[in-house]
């Protein structure tokens, strides 16, 4: 946008000639240069703008918190504009936009741009809202007015007026001087009342968000159906831990998985999992309850929702009479196929002789027209084949790494094919594999968030106050009777600040009101 | 579970309201055709107009009963709310956007003009929805819960309003350019007249205007015929940009050339409407005033219903707020429509800039909802099936 300079600004902004040097702003005029360019409206509305773009961003890009498979591939080139871009993106730290130091400092900016506008704000709104109406003047320049003669009394009329206005919720003040008798009354504080509330709002927002992050705990847990454990720190496969929470915070009580159940439409898309567990104390079950999605479980003040689930078929490997391995073994989905895989570290004391067992079930394995064996589209197990490729070396299992992620070097040394029930010997009878049953494992989440309340508390008053800041909108009346002979000439006028198509009708109905009283 | 014969006559009534917001379409233009403005810059339309334009109001009004049959049908075929999947969806999107234009803008406004491109929004809208048609079915899970009746109603309403405030926006920044070019012309052409030049700042800047306000239109109809409106603006762009953006969209989402083209003399045609359009529309500061109004209508209703989402995802997975994209993008939506409201009240930004603001937040409002739906991973990835 181009402005028409005019000479005033242009001599304005021209430095003075001869005499001093600019000066140099000193860090206090800095920081209160700084503090009023904060304060200013454009400012806050540019920061709600960069907030927006880092938003936009963190939607195209992956966000390595949320989805950080994707975000894996674009790094390797499988997805996204390739390596290079990728390298480019991570540098800029955009795969983890609300965790970068940036968007921090823009929250922060934010915040302080809101003080800097609030405050001013509040003590206008207390000193205004705390003034009585204040007397009209030259009311038959307002753009509403009405005049009409009345034969009753100057009193009466004005009496009359208090009460229509008060009915109709305006503060109300009678005026009676020197000669000018005057009802004045104002109606509308809740637009910039509303307005406060919904902008201090936020700061109960970023309060509770704050105590959330730092007081709460989330844990993720996955257990076979028989199998248990206990609300500890090292219960859990991964946990979230803020820095206020305490490892004696965590309840201890023992949570056992009793049963998981699927149970599926007709066109085999899932219908509902449940987990049913029985949550125990000192020793003794204290409740039974479901788990399901959307019906998280409370205790005790940790929430237990249901996450995922799988397949957990229970395998034996024996080296001979020795039993290596006597578990249960979590299988979770393959997205596009109906299996199921896992990995079992079956033995790992020797660096270079470890066996390790890769697991794939199919719930539905059948044999198509001709014979040969396929994969069903049946989720259930009603036909389940496991299948089991023994790898053996060096396979690395004793580094930290996820158990699916060993050395597969030289690729399995056998195969076993089983049904439920069945054994296999491999290795020409040094090994051998049991697939006992089949089970489910469930996936849960065990999380403590305190915040909560205070997040419900400022959602509403955002709510709250958005309404009447929107909505409500302030404007004056006042009733002016001069009298005339026994009877009076009135005035009724009246000024919106806001929403003024509104007012016109508004006034329209309070002189009618007003007329009307008057007469009766 | 899913009712046969239901699903099919939904699908019927889904495609008879498609075919009479058309006609109603058609219809609209056809008396915005037939719009005449008199030298004084009154306009009335000639009486096969008028006679259309009532056709066209029925015919929608049939729509909608129609619309709602096949709304309600769908919720029994499928025994839930008729709003789980894009397809359900898109179609209740359309629904409420053209009440909201028959009702709020032509009934309670007298907008009859601005309805023809409401309903075009409707019509594509629905084409979106019968590209991503899915049978009537049950819903996962996850979707299993009472919050879908709240979040995700609070969400479509708001976005058939913010759907309708956007027509009003476009509208407004075509009209504002028009009185704006008109205006300077006959500054120049009154090169040194007080009024020429108190108009070129004048109306258009809306400095002085307080908030909601209801500006003086009386001088902007006084200083130039309303035709000339039309001529000040160019002819060759407004069917242009709007077809090859289309054209772009479509081949680049669907590779198909065919539907490309087809869509993009659709577009064309509409941006050639809005170019006809210009001196039969409400002055640029009532269309503006129009835009405020549904905007500030839908913006509690999105707040309520990101934050409905938020209780809603704590529920099934485990956290209120987890920058998803889905949650991301309602969020960026949030902060620009909240930018606009703050823009209006901004010295330096009311006017084109606020509306532009306001245009990009209905941009950011098709992302979170088609693009985070389709192409990006998501926990609401779910919502495409």
């Amino acid at each position: 946008m181009t402005e028409t300079v005019t000479p005033a600004s242009q001599q304005r902004e021209d430095p003075p000639s001869g005499g001093r040097l600019p000066a140099i702003p000193g860090p206090i005029e800095t920081a209160r240069r700084l503090w009023r360019a904060l304060r200013r409206m454009s400012t806050a509305l540019l920061l709600l703008f960069a907030l927006a773009a880092a938003a936009v961003v963190a939607t195209v890009v992956p966000q390595a918190p949320v989805t950080a498979q994707s975000v894996e591939q674009w790094r390797t080139g499988e997805a996204g504009p390739g390596p290079t871009a990728a390298s480019v993106i991570d540098a800029l730290g955009l795969f983890d936009v609300f965790g970068s130091w940036w968007f921090g400092l823009l929250v922060v900016l934010l915040f302080v741009s809101l003080t800097g506008c609030l405050v001013p704000r509040y003590r206008a709104f207390l000193r205004v809202a705390r003034r009585p109406p204040a007397p009209g003047r030259n009311l038959g320049r307002l753009s509403n007015t009405r005049t009409f003669a009345t034969d009753v009394p100057p009193a009466e009329v004005l009496g009359a007026a208090q009460r229509v206005l008060g009915r109709r919720r305006f503060r109300v003040r009678c005026i009676d001087a020197d000669g000018a008798q005057q009802v004045a009354a104002e109606r509308g504080h809740l637009r910039e009342g509303g307005s406060l509330v919904f902008h201090t709002a936020f700061y109960v927002l970023l309060a509770g968000a704050i105590i959330g992050k730092v007081y709460g705990f989330t844990g993720q847990v996955s257990l076979p159906e028989g199998g248990s454990f206990a609300d500890t720190r090292i219960a859990y496969d991964a946990a979230d831990a803020g820095r206020g929470w305490e490892l004696d915070d965590h309840r201890g009580f023992v949570v056992t998985l009793d049963e998981f159940d699927v149970s599926y439409f007709d066109d085999l898309t899932p219908r509902e999992f449940v987990s049913r567990v029985t949550i125990s104390e000192q020793g003794a079950p204290v409740r039974t309850a479901d788990i399901r999605v959307n019906h998280p479980l409370r205790h005790d003040g940790m929430v237990l929702y249901q996450l995922a689930f799988g397949m957990a078929p229970h395998v034996v490997v024996r080296a001979g009479d020795r039993v290596l391995y006597d578990d249960r073994v979590l299988l979770s989905p393959n997205d596009d196929q109906n299996l199921w895989s896992g990995t079992a570290k079956v033995k790992f004391d020797d660096p270079e002789r470890q066996i390790a067992l890769d697991l794939v079930l199919a719930p539905d394995a059948r044999l198509d027209s001709e014979g040969q064996p396929t994969i069903g589209p049946d989720p259930r197990p009603n036909n389940p084949v496991l299948i089991g490729n023994v790898y053996f070396g060096a396979l690395g299992l004793q580094r930290p790494i996820p158990a699916s992620q060993f050395e597969r070097g030289s690729g399995p040394v056998d195969t076993a094919m089983l049904r439920p029930g069945g054994n296999a010997a491999l290795v020409e009878g040094n090994l051998s594999v049991e697939f006992v049953d089949l089970a489910y494992w469930s996936g849960l989440q065990v999380s403590h968030a305190p915040g909560r309340l205070l997040l419900l508390l400022g959602a509403g008053l955002i709510l709250a106050g958005l309404l009447p800041s929107l909505y409500s909108y302030r404007r004056r009346v006042w009733v002016d009777v001069q009298p005339e002979g026994t009877g009076s000439r009135v005035t009724v006028a009246g000024v919106a600040l806001q929403r003024k198509g509104v007012f016109t009708d508004e006034f329209d109905d309070i002189a009618t009101a007003v007329d009307r009283e008057v007469r009766s | 579970m899913a009712n046969e014969a239901l699903a099919q006559s939904s699908n019927t009534w889904f495609n008879v309201a498609l075919l009479a917001y058309i006609v109603a379409m058609v219809a609209y233009f056809f008396r915005l055709a037939f719009t005449r403005v008199s030298a004084d810059g009154v306009i009335a339309g000639t009486a096969v107009g008028r006679r259309v334009g009532m056709f066209g109001t029925a015919v929608a009004v049939v729509g909608v009963g129609a619309h709602t049959a096949s709304v309600v049908m769908r919720g029994l075929a499928a025994g839930r709310v008729p709003w789980a999947n894009m397809y359900e969806y898109s179609s209740l999107l359309a629904l409420v956007a053209v009440v909201v234009g028959l009702v709020v803008v032509q009934q309670r406004m007298g907008y009859g003009h601005l309805v023809g491109f409401v309903l075009a929004t409707a019509v594509l809208s629905m084409t979106i929805g019968l590209l991503l048609y899915t049978p009537a079915g049950p819903v996962v899970p996850a979707l299993n819960s009472y919050w879908i009746k709240i979040h995700t109603s609070a969400a479509m309403a708001s976005s058939s309003i913010f759907m309708v405030a956007f027509v009003a926006t476009a509208l407004y920044l075509v009209k504002d350019a028009a009185e704006r070019r008109v205006a300077e012309r006959s500054a120049a052409s009154f090169d040194g007249s007080t009024v020429g030049a108190a108009h070129v700042g004048g109306p258009a800047t809306t400095e002085q205007r307080p908030e909601g306000y209801e500006a003086d239109t009386e001088l902007d109809t006084r200083v130039a015929s309303p035709l000339a409106q039309r001529e000040a603006l160019s002819p060759v762009w407004f069917p242009v940009v709007p077809g090859l953006v289309v054209v772009v969209f479509v081949l680049a989402v669907w590779r198909a050339p065919v539907a490309a083209i087809i869509a993009g003399s659709v577009a064309a045609l509409l941006g050639t409407a809005a170019w006809y359009a210009v001196p039969y529309l409400p002055p640029a500061a009532k269309l503006d005033n129009l835009a405020y109004r549904t905007i500030a209508f839908a913006f509690p209703i999105w707040t309520f219903a990101v934050m409905a989402g938020a209780i809603w995802a704590e529920e099934a997975w485990g956290r209120y707020w987890g920058w998803d994209p889905k949650e991301t993008g309602s969020f960026f939506t949030w902060v620009l429509y909240a930018s606009y409201l703050h823009a209006r009240s901004t010295h330096g930004w009311r006017g084109r800039r606020a509306a532009w603001v306001a245009v990009v937040a209905f941009v950011a409002l098709m992302i979170t909802y088609y693009a985070v739906n389709l192409w990006i991973v998501g926990l609401h990835s779910y919502a495409k099936a």
